[in-house]
């Protein structure tokens, strides 16, 4: 087995020393960063995408094997700079404001990360004025926008409704999830993706960001 | 036929005389907003808590019969707790507190929410045995006032007419509680492979001693509950798998001793989708469904049902959305909950805690309404 095939497989089990430990020895054996990358780290994530869209995986395999990820993606990080590799694109993810449940919204971070798209985290009761000004300043192209409560998810269409007063609405492609919202809420404040599930909005992220930038 | 008959009777698929109106609280914004709107006082608002006098008190001025969740228990928890003490505090006025489970929660201020959970205590076996086991220790006559439950038969149970239970605890939601979804899941697959199973047993085994001991008293209880909170909209936060090899002993444990003293009604608190952990509840005796949150999750009661028969009873499964909207909608939601109640079992129950914008009007019609159903 090579060492993308193998660190994928340790992503995958969660197991991030050992994931840390390959990526050293690969780099110090000359394998090709992008390789490491998109081969073995992002390889590992995709399939934990595929088994929790299945219900084959649950949370917490999903949260381990973002952690050994995340844990390999830290000693890439300076060999892939080197390289000059580029992420897929770049998007922006909170809460919305008045909410503060976080676990979806990280497990959709862990999972659109895991697709090769950097992830700009606002956290957790964010005002609309705050996404705005964070897709301008990095450029992002997508707004991942989560929302647990009933009472919090017309906050989803505050930013929606502050991007098209900031003139960048048709700039960037909106997504919202979380437990209350549903297709049929997502056509009516104007969103351009819902999911039900994290692993499909990585899909639907990388897919539109492809479809964006002609790729 | 009082309160208590009808229920008992109800979840043993016998006739009552009706259905009772039945519920599980309320947001505290919406019992401010009722006060504001003059349909209640505002000192209902003040030491509100389920079951408590001013809980009772709402129940007659709305038509309610009572409050599912009239628990009663010894301190089954984290003993004493952590301190509650601000770790940080940010520049955009938000806080890091540590709570008394010893999780950091993340405080917004201005923010009615659940806390986002920042940081927790439990990260290794060594925060586990030296700050966790010993507030997980048994310490009886601390964490159960023997002379309350001695004196509970005459000073409660007889002198009130509503189905009273004893509070079991949980065995994997309190453990989250004190780790966080994130820490559960890192403690779960830690290289210390038996660190979780033990924090589980840990507890576990505190709580049964806890409910052990009350029942010891000879206090009388009409059913037994259990809290878990456990699965989310995509179905439970841990595989099902791992779930039964942690938990299953322990709710048998539980529920075998509930059984020794009469109790055959065990009802389960578990919010989200919870099909996939039914099993390990239903084989090991836990019997009621509640809340059955089919405003937000999809109808889950028809199809227990249809699983496991009358092995499953029911008490939730009413769309407390409907009463944020108009009569139509909770005549809509009234026809579904005679359907259900026609299966017998079951006892209908708005879906969780009633939320702001709730309409006063619209609980009182329903209460008056669901009362009307024949059984």
């Amino acid at each position: 087995m090579g060492y993308c095939e193998d660190i994928a497989e340790r992503v995958i089990g969660g197991r991030a020393k050992e994931v840390v430990a390959l990526v050293e020895q690969a780099l110090s054996e000359g394998e090709k960063p992008e390789d490491l990358l998109t081969k073995g780290l992002m390889a590992g994530m995709n399939v934990i995408g595929e088994k929790f869209k299945l219900n084959e995986v649950f949370v917490p395999e999903v949260l381990v094997a973002a952690r050994a990820m995340n844990r390999g993606m830290q000693v890439l990080k300076p060999a892939l700079a080197k390289a000059g590799a580029e992420p897929l694109g770049k998007a922006v993810i909170c809460t919305v404001k008045g909410d503060m449940h976080d676990i979806g919204k990280n497990l959709v971070k862990m999972m659109i990360e895991g697709r090769g798209i950097e992830c700009i985290d606002l956290g957790t009761d964010v005002d609309a004025e705050a996404v705005v000004d964070a897709v301008k300043e990095s450029g992002a192209q997508i707004v991942c926008l989560s929302a647990l409560l009933t009472t919090t998810m017309n906050a989803q269409k505050d930013v929606i409704d502050a991007l098209i007063a900031a003139g960048i609405r048709d700039k960037v492609r909106v997504m919202v999830g979380g437990a209350p919202v549903t297709q049929e809420f997502a056509n009516e404040i104007g969103a351009d993706y819902y999911t039900l599930d994290a692993a499909s909005a990585a899909e639907v992220a990388e897919k539109a960001l492809k479809e964006m930038n002609g790729k | 036929m009082t309160n208590r008959e009808r229920t008992y009777n109800i979840l043993h698929f016998k006739a009552a005389d009706r259905m009772p109106a039945v519920h599980f609280g309320y947001w505290p914004e919406l019992l401010a907003e009722w006060a504001e709107q003059g349909y209640i006082s505002g000192t209902i608002l003040d030491g509100y808590c389920d079951g408590g006098p001013k809980d009772n008190e709402l129940d007659r001025i709305i038509g309610w019969d009572y409050n599912w969740q009239h628990v009663f228990c010894g301190n089954n928890g984290l003993y004493p707790p952590f301190e509650r003490k601000v770790i940080k505090e940010f520049p955009d006025g938000s806080r890091a507190v540590q709570n008394g489970n010893g999780i950091i929660e993340k405080i917004h201020p201005g923010v009615i929410s659940i806390p986002s959970e920042y940081d927790y205590l439990m990260k290794d076996r060594e925060a586990f045995e030296t700050l966790f086991k010993p507030k997980m220790a048994l310490n009886i006559e601390k964490r159960v006032d023997f002379d309350f439950f001695r004196r509970f038969n005459s000073d409660i149970y007889e002198k009130t007419d509503v189905p009273l239970g004893i509070h079991l605890g949980s065995v994997m939601g309190s453990i989250r509680d004190m780790t966080s979804v994130m820490g559960m899941s890192y403690l779960m697959y830690d290289d210390d492979e038996e660190l979780f199973g033990d924090v589980v047993d840990a507890y576990a085994d505190m709580q049964y001693e806890v409910a052990k001991a009350v029942l010891e008293t000879g206090a009388k209880f009409d059913y037994a509950h259990f809290w878990e909170d456990i699965c989310f909209n995509g179905g439970p936060l841990l595989s099902p798998k791992l779930f039964e090899g942690l938990c299953a002993k322990h709710y048998k444990r539980r529920t075998e001793l509930c059984h020794r003293h009469g109790i055959d009604i065990i009802s389960l608190d578990c919010d989200g989708v919870v099909e996939k952990l039914l099993p390990v509840w239903v084989e090991n005796g836990v019997n009621v469904m509640f809340p059955i949150e089919v405003g937000t999750w999809g109808d889950q009661f028809e199809k227990a049902r249809k699983r496991f028969g009358n092995a499953v009873l029911g008490v939730g499964g009413m769309d407390k959305t409907v009463l944020r909207r108009d009569r139509k909608a909770v005549d809509g939601e009234l026809e579904r909950m005679k359907r259900l109640a026609a299966l017998g079992g079951f006892i209908p129950c708005p879906d969780h805690r009633l939320m702001p914008g709730t309409k006063f009007e619209l609980v009182v019609y329903y209460c008056e309404e669901i009362k009307k159903i024949g059984l």
